[in-house]
């Protein structure tokens, strides 16, 4: 980098040298340019990658399979669930996290109905509960869990909820639904 | 001979100094205190005027166009009388380009809190504030034209340029992005929707980096940084390439806000790709500017205003390297949303401009008072203070933004998502939040010691004015450019050789948009033929001694301008133009493309009001990660009747695209009360005066069919029945939420909100009131027509 010389004008005593751009400068100016081109080359002209829906489909499948090796839920299933200490606990943890804030820290109810009386507005059985989880009840207000929390969570949070059945925590909300068949 | 004395005009200097240190203040304390909301939800004090949401956007335009604007106006007003050596043409529009703008700022200050805002980010203000901006830059820039039409110099320095370029293309973006129709005094729809008011609104936010923050500040420090220096401007001729690149490219460079959202492929891309080509440009001011000082560095050690200087430049070249970094999709994909951002902005805005206001300040303030700084060693633990704040600040922003994104995405090995809840994420970065609030702090500090600093030195002092001697005939003597004239100005400067080669870069480089494969490699080889041509022929014509194309613009202002807008209009228009077009052409289909009830319009104008954009984004990227935990991805036919789009730039909460039926009318209402009663560790702001204001019922006839001159297919019906629907939907939901036991009015502030948020992602919902329960009336007729789209 040589100090040119001066060029001519002087602007309120500034001056200006009229040096060489910096080799590295011009490196990083070609190079950013060749690769906007070649960017634009790739996706738009050759059309040689996906667009960003395509990636989303590409990541789609892939993660289709990594839940494809989940056992679908059954009524026995959940309830041998009920008596792995392990599962409860984090089906505890879950319902502590996201359930909670609905259906009261001991399930008895706020916003949400009441877990612990008995009483069911979509059934009381294991899998009714599960369906109620995993898909919710949009109508009344019930979120889809299972997309969020994913299969093996609502399974867990599931058996926990089946519990809480009977219970009856204090300060409970009023019945809602019908009681449970046996 | 005649010798002329020529008195500047530092009175203006002087004001525009105390104004941008007076808003300084104001702008960052506001940003303190924001941030400490952020920290700690109990600092929103209940107040709606000071709650978080409301008070960002003052905080953004404070710091934007109160602080930096009333630094740049300074820098602008003393070095432009100086390099062009003539006093501002007139006073009276210094006058009222100073006071008109204070007046801005104390409108801004007063409607933002209130909730008067367009919701459009760093354009929240809004329409009669609006028409005033470009009433004052118009008298800014008459003013400044009209100057260099009496300038005692011939050829325009580098500085002038930057000045050029932030006096047109601020009007332009200014202009685009606020057209709108206004409902009343204090409220207005945007013209745009959806994914074009998107791209509209982030061709014009990024630009307003770029041409408010960026390059007025580049000519001030070309001024100023040799000045203090007294040394040479390393490079002429960079700063020739580096000012032509950096307008032309910038321009592109909006829709990197916008990656992997509903907006197109292909203006992702192009705002993708333009990013990347913007680092040279940019660092080319960073090294015009660091290595002026070469053989001066030891002059740093003792001179408080060089070290704000050369601090300013490096974290200038420090944001524009992570800015290409952050527009490439990748990166995006995880810094999007995520504080890493909001790192980004501040490293620009404090360590660029606060720091080079500073150096500014602390130079200026003694030479127009005529005497010395008052403490050099305040000054200099106002630096290290500064620099600690900042590096406080983007270091916790890059940690939490980091941190955040890769929660976010965290999966299980069957595919879950690690944190489905998302305040678990935020609880996880809230002591970053801390440590930023702690940095922001102790920069405002050292602000507020310079203030300290330049008061006591202005009291020391007494106000001088500069001036210099110009001899009048000498002006007219010939300058080296104009030795030989064979033909007339302007056909030089349209025969050009830069200008010709570059038309037929450009010319053929737009054909690359419709080329296929094989056409496109041609072209590109012609590019690049054409590229060596004429580095080929420009460097014969220097050679062979032949006066410089860029000399001779350098000497006409008209020329100079029309070419600078003409550099920065291809951008706008190769990327707003078939945007605009498309979007007209997308078919109305599906539940989620029906206008919004009346209700839910009521609604979502609150939304707007309170600014729930701010921390809420309505756009779901096509993620897994992001599928899982907000829903299906979102499309931009869904938000074609958005006027203004709600997409937002940050997630601070969940993104609430498809919140509509995921929670029950009552969970909103507590939730809208209480936020930690249904989300446990929430930082959000509670909102109580929700449920005691009442909306006004009348407005909702008014608003439809305003929608409907914007183009959104509500019929006459629709509008007469408005009231009668609104009042249906509010008190379903208020019936709802009677049952658990709530007694808000069905026309509360809150049923509104409720009704809007229940219908995102989904159709109205609603029973729109079919023709025959409507008492037939006049319009029903002109429902037909209006009916269809």
């Amino acid at each position: 980098m040589s100090e040119k010389s001066l060029i001519h004008h002087i602007y309120d005593g500034i001056e200006e040298h009229d040096n060489h751009l910096p080799k590295w400068w011009l490196f990083i100016l070609w190079t950013t340019l060749v690769f906007g081109a070649g960017y634009w080359f790739w996706y738009h002209i050759a059309e040689a990658g996906p667009g960003q829906l395509g990636e989303y489909a590409a990541e789609s499948a892939e993660h289709a399979q990594r839940m494809a090796g989940n056992t679908p839920a059954s009524d026995d299933l959940l309830l041998n669930l009920v008596k792995d200490p392990t599962s409860l606990d984090g089906g505890k943890a879950v319902f502590q996290s996201n359930c909670a804030a609905c259906h009261g820290a001991q399930g008895q109810g706020l916003i949400g109905p009441n877990l612990t009386d008995g009483f069911w507005l979509h059934g009381g059985a294991p899998m009714a509960i599960h369906k109620v989880v995993a898909e919710g009840a949009v109508a009344k207000g019930m979120p889809a869990w299972e997309r969020t929390l994913g299969a093996e969570r609502v399974k867990a949070v599931t058996a926990y909820v089946l519990t809480l059945k009977g219970t009856n925590a204090a300060g409970g909300k009023a019945p809602q639904g019908e009681p449970e068949q046996p | 001979m005649q010798q002329q004395r020529i008195v500047y005009d530092d009175t203006t200097v002087r004001r525009f100094i105390f104004a941008a240190v007076v808003f300084g203040i104001v702008g960052m304390a506001v940003g303190a205190l924001v941030a400490s909301q952020l920290a700690w939800w109990q600092a929103n004090l209940g107040i709606p005027y000071l709650t978080y949401s409301r008070l960002r956007p003052l905080h953004t335009n404070a710091v934007i166009f109160a602080f930096v604007g009333n630094m740049m106006f300074a820098g602008v007003y003393y070095s432009t009388q100086r390099l062009l050596k003539a006093r501002m043409a007139s006073d009276l529009l210094s006058n009222i380009h100073f006071w008109g703008w204070q007046f801005i700022i104390v409108a801004a200050a007063i409607s933002l809190p209130l909730g008067i805002t367009t919701s459009k980010e760093y354009a929240e203000l809004e329409w009669p504030i609006d028409l005033a901006i470009t009433v004052i830059w118009v008298v800014f820039a008459i003013n400044f034209f009209w100057t260099l039409a009496k300038r005692n110099e011939k050829n325009l320095y580098v500085a002038i340029w930057f000045y050029i370029a932030t006096i047109i293309t601020v009007a332009v973006l200014h202009i685009v992005n606020s057209l709108a129709l206004p409902l009343d005094g204090l409220k207005s729809y945007s013209v745009f929707s959806g994914v074009q008011d998107a791209l509209v609104q982030w061709w014009y936010g990024h630009n307003a980096v770029a041409f408010f923050l960026t390059t007025p500040i580049l000519g001030i420090m070309y001024y100023f940084l040799p000045k203090a220096a007294e040394r040479p401007v390393y490079s002429y001729r960079l700063s020739i390439i580096h000012f032509w690149a950096l307008v032309f490219i910038y321009i592109w460079a909006g829709p990197h806000h916008l990656l992997y959202t509903a907006l197109p492929d292909w203006a992702q891309s192009l705002g993708m790709v333009f990013s990347v080509m913007l680092w040279a440009p940019s660092w080319g001011g960073m090294l015009n500017g660091l290595l002026t000082l070469k053989g001066a560095w030891h002059k740093l050690r003792d001179d408080p205003v060089l070290k704000f200087f050369i601090a300013g430049v490096t974290f200038y070249g420090m944001a524009t390297f992570e800015g290409p970094l952050l527009s490439i999709k990748t990166v995006s994909g995880l810094a999007h949303y995520t504080d890493w951002i909001v790192g980004h902005v501040h490293g620009g805005a404090l360590g660029w401009n606060g720091f080079m206001a500073a150096g500014m300040f602390y130079w200026l303030v003694p030479r127009l008072y005529g005497t010395k700084l008052h403490s050099p060693r305040s000054a200099d633990a106002h630096f290290w203070l500064g620099t600690v704040g900042i590096l406080l600040y983007i270091v916790s922003m890059w940690i939490s933004g980091i941190n955040q994104g890769l929660m976010w995405r965290a999966t299980n090995a069957d595919g879950t998502l690690l944190y489905p809840n998302f305040v678990e994420t935020l609880l996880a970065i809230r002591p970053m939040y801390i440590v930023r609030f702690v940095g922001g702090s102790m920069y405002l500090v050292g602000f507020c010691m310079m203030a300290w600093n330049l008061w006591k030195t202005a009291r020391a002092g007494k106000a001088v004015d500069g001036e210099t001697t110009v001899i009048v005939e000498e002006a007219q003597a010939p300058v080296p450019t104009a030795t030989t004239t064979p033909a007339p100005g302007w056909v030089q400067v349209v025969t050009g050789r830069p200008l010709v080669f570059a038309i037929a870069i450009l010319t053929v480089t737009m054909f690359l948009g419709w080329a296929k494969p094989v056409r496109a490699l041609v072209l590109m080889g012609a590019i690049v033929a054409l590229g060596e041509l004429a580095w080929i022929v420009t460097r014969k014509d220097r050679e062979a001694g032949r006066p410089s194309w860029f000399a001779l613009i350098e000497g006409r202002p008209l020329a100079f301008t029309v070419l600078t807008l003409v550099a920065i209009l291809i951008g706008g228009v190769a990327e707003l133009l078939p945007t605009i077009l498309i979007q007209q052409a997308v078919p109305a289909h599906g539940e989620a493309q029906k206008p919004y009830s009346p209700l839910e319009l009521q609604g979502r104008d609150l939304y707007v009001r309170e600014g729930c954009y701010t921390c809420h984004s309505q756009m779901i990227r096509p993620f897994v990660a992001e599928t899982q935990r907000y829903g299906d991805v979102s499309r931009a036919e869904e938000f074609i009747y958005d006027h203004p789009f709600q997409w937002g730039s940050k997630r601070t909460g969940p993104d609430l695209h498809r919140v509509g039926g995921r929670y029950p009318n009552l969970w909103h209402y507590t939730h809208m009360m209480d936020p930690r009663a249904t989300s446990p560790g929430s930082n959000m702001p509670p909102y109580p005066w929700l449920a005691e204001n009442r909306i006004r019922v009348k407005d909702a006839p008014k608003k439809l069919s305003l929608m409907r001159k914007l183009g959104v297919p509500y019929t006459h019906t629709d509008v007469d029945s408005a009231e009668a629907r609104q009042k249906s939907q509010g008190e379903a939901i208020a019936a709802d939420l009677a049952t658990q036991g709530v007694q808000v009015a069905w026309d509360s502030e809150m049923v509104a909100l409720v009704a809007y948020l229940q219908r995102l992602g989904r159709g109205p919902q609603d029973v729109p009131a079919t023709p025959s329960e409507v008492a037939p009336t006049a319009s029903a007729a002109g429902a037909q027509e209006g009916g269809g789209r």
